[in-house]
């Protein structure tokens, strides 16, 4: 049944120029800076893995803004535009809604991820880190956009607002962003450092420097990354069946 | 007299000593500076050396004892200075090989030093090769070798603007094709 929720949304929003400028939008910016990284003067002074390394971080990181601002207003927009009496009233159980509105908000992170392979193939020329780069990029962006949007649909079932939902997302989203962009200098302090551990955006980024600019690229040497990634995961999807568990149909189906 | 005789012998005596004492000293010392003239550090690579940031090359040097005994526990390392900003650089990034020990030289040796460096920053430097003789307090250097690492720059224009200009193109080309197909499809 989530393959009709999925399918449905994907119509929805590939169908429309509401899904589908997300790409375009995407596009250009990964066009404005392989341009810059590969054009300006001053800033292709920078190691070539450098440069890999920072059009990776923008990759994930419009992804992940992306995908969080469309994950936002899936769910909610059911209930803001009355269509989730119906649904909940079909046979359709929770988990396959949630399930559907998951797959359909990992399939925009996969149409960015496509878009963004020529800018990653053409910075990557001349250096032996496609392969890892391309494959980094998909895994880490993947556990990351993943995470965030269980945690989004979890919010999105307690607020049941678009508007809540989106700035609660954006305030979170920025709180975990700000951090990983510090020099390592301020990360040097005990609760600095664990707190740079537990952050997912500072562990993709730390992963990506592993492998881009350290060329540490076996899963191996990239496991202290990718394990805070996994917990991360499994721990917005354990708040995520939480929510679907206490959800009260209460407000959405009448006389409930 | 008695008296005299006691002061003057044991001015004698100290004097001997100190005498002894300088001339070890002396020998001690010219034994070191013999020990340090005989070996040399020369760079090879001087005329290979300039690149331009990014680029690996190899630090070809040798280390010749010329002196008639060996030496031993012989500590060699670089040691490079950035000219423009007259300070010395960091090797962190630059070499894996912090130094290179050598446990033995014999007399009339000659011992290759290859240190493999990675011009990271581009700019003017000098570069030494430096010698520790264990339990000698002079060490030995070769003479300054002087280089240029120029700047890289990765323009490369002509494979990124294609993908730059193209790639929102395609999408755009995609999205509309998709729009056209539904209208069609709504039409019909």
């Amino acid at each position: 049944m989530f393959k009709h929720i999925w399918f449905k949304e994907l119509r929805e929003r590939f169908y429309t120029w509401k899904g589908t400028l997300w790409l375009v939008i995407a596009s250009l910016v990964f066009s404005l800076v392989s341009y810059l990284l590969l054009t300006d003067k001053e800033l292709s002074l920078l190691d070539q893995t450098e440069m890999m390394w920072m059009l990776a971080k923008v990759i994930i990181g419009t992804g992940i803004l992306i995908v969080t601002i469309d994950a936002s207003s899936i769910i909610t927009d059911e209930f803001e535009k009355e269509t989730a009496e119906s649904l909940f009233l079909s046979p359709i159980r929770m988990r396959d809604f949630v399930l559907g509105k998951l797959l359909a908000s990992l399939t925009l992170w996969l149409f960015i991820f496509i878009v963004s392979i020529p800018y990653i193939i053409v910075t990557s020329v001349g250096t032996h880190l496609l392969l890892p780069f391309l494959f980094y990029v998909f895994l880490l962006g993947t556990l990351g956009v993943l995470g965030f949007i269980m945690f989004i649909f979890s919010i999105s079932l307690l607020f049941r607002s678009s508007k809540n939902t989106l700035t609660t997302s954006l305030i979170i989203l920025l709180a975990i962003a700000i951090p990983a962009l510090f020099p390592a200098m301020l990360k040097n302090n005990s609760l600095a450092a664990i707190l740079s551990k537990a952050n997912p955006i500072d562990n993709m980024f730390s992963s990506l420097d592993n492998v881009l600019v350290d060329y540490k690229a076996s899963l191996f040497n990239n496991w202290q990354f990718i394990f805070p990634l996994v917990l991360f995961c499994l721990i917005t999807f354990v708040f995520l069946v939480y929510v679907i568990k206490h959800f009260k149909l209460a407000g959405v189906v009448k006389n409930e | 007299m008695n008296n005299s005789n006691i002061s003057a012998k044991k001015l004698f005596t100290l004097a001997l000593l100190g005498s002894f004492i300088i001339l070890r000293m002396s020998y001690c010392h010219a034994q070191q500076r013999t020990a340090n003239r005989s070996l040399t550090l020369s760079i090879i690579s001087e005329k290979t050396l300039s690149g331009t940031a990014g680029d690996y090359v190899t630090v070809q040097s040798q280390i010749n004892n010329s002196g008639s005994q060996s030496l031993s526990d012989i500590t060699t390392y670089m040691s490079l200075v950035d000219e423009s900003n007259k300070t010395p650089v960091d090797l962190e990034d630059w070499s894996a090989e912090k130094g290179l020990y050598i446990g033995t030289i014999d007399s009339g040796q000659t011992l290759p030093l290859n240190w493999k460096i990675h011009f990271v920053k581009a700019g003017k430097y000098s570069l030494i090769i430096v010698a520790e003789i264990d339990g000698q307090e002079i060490p030995q250097v070769s003479t300054i070798v002087h280089f240029t690492v120029k700047p890289k720059r990765n323009l490369n224009p002509g494979q990124v603007l294609p993908v730059a200009l193209g790639t929102p193109i395609v999408v755009l080309f995609i999205i509309l094709l998709l729009n056209y197909k539904r209208n069609l499809h709504k039409s019909g």
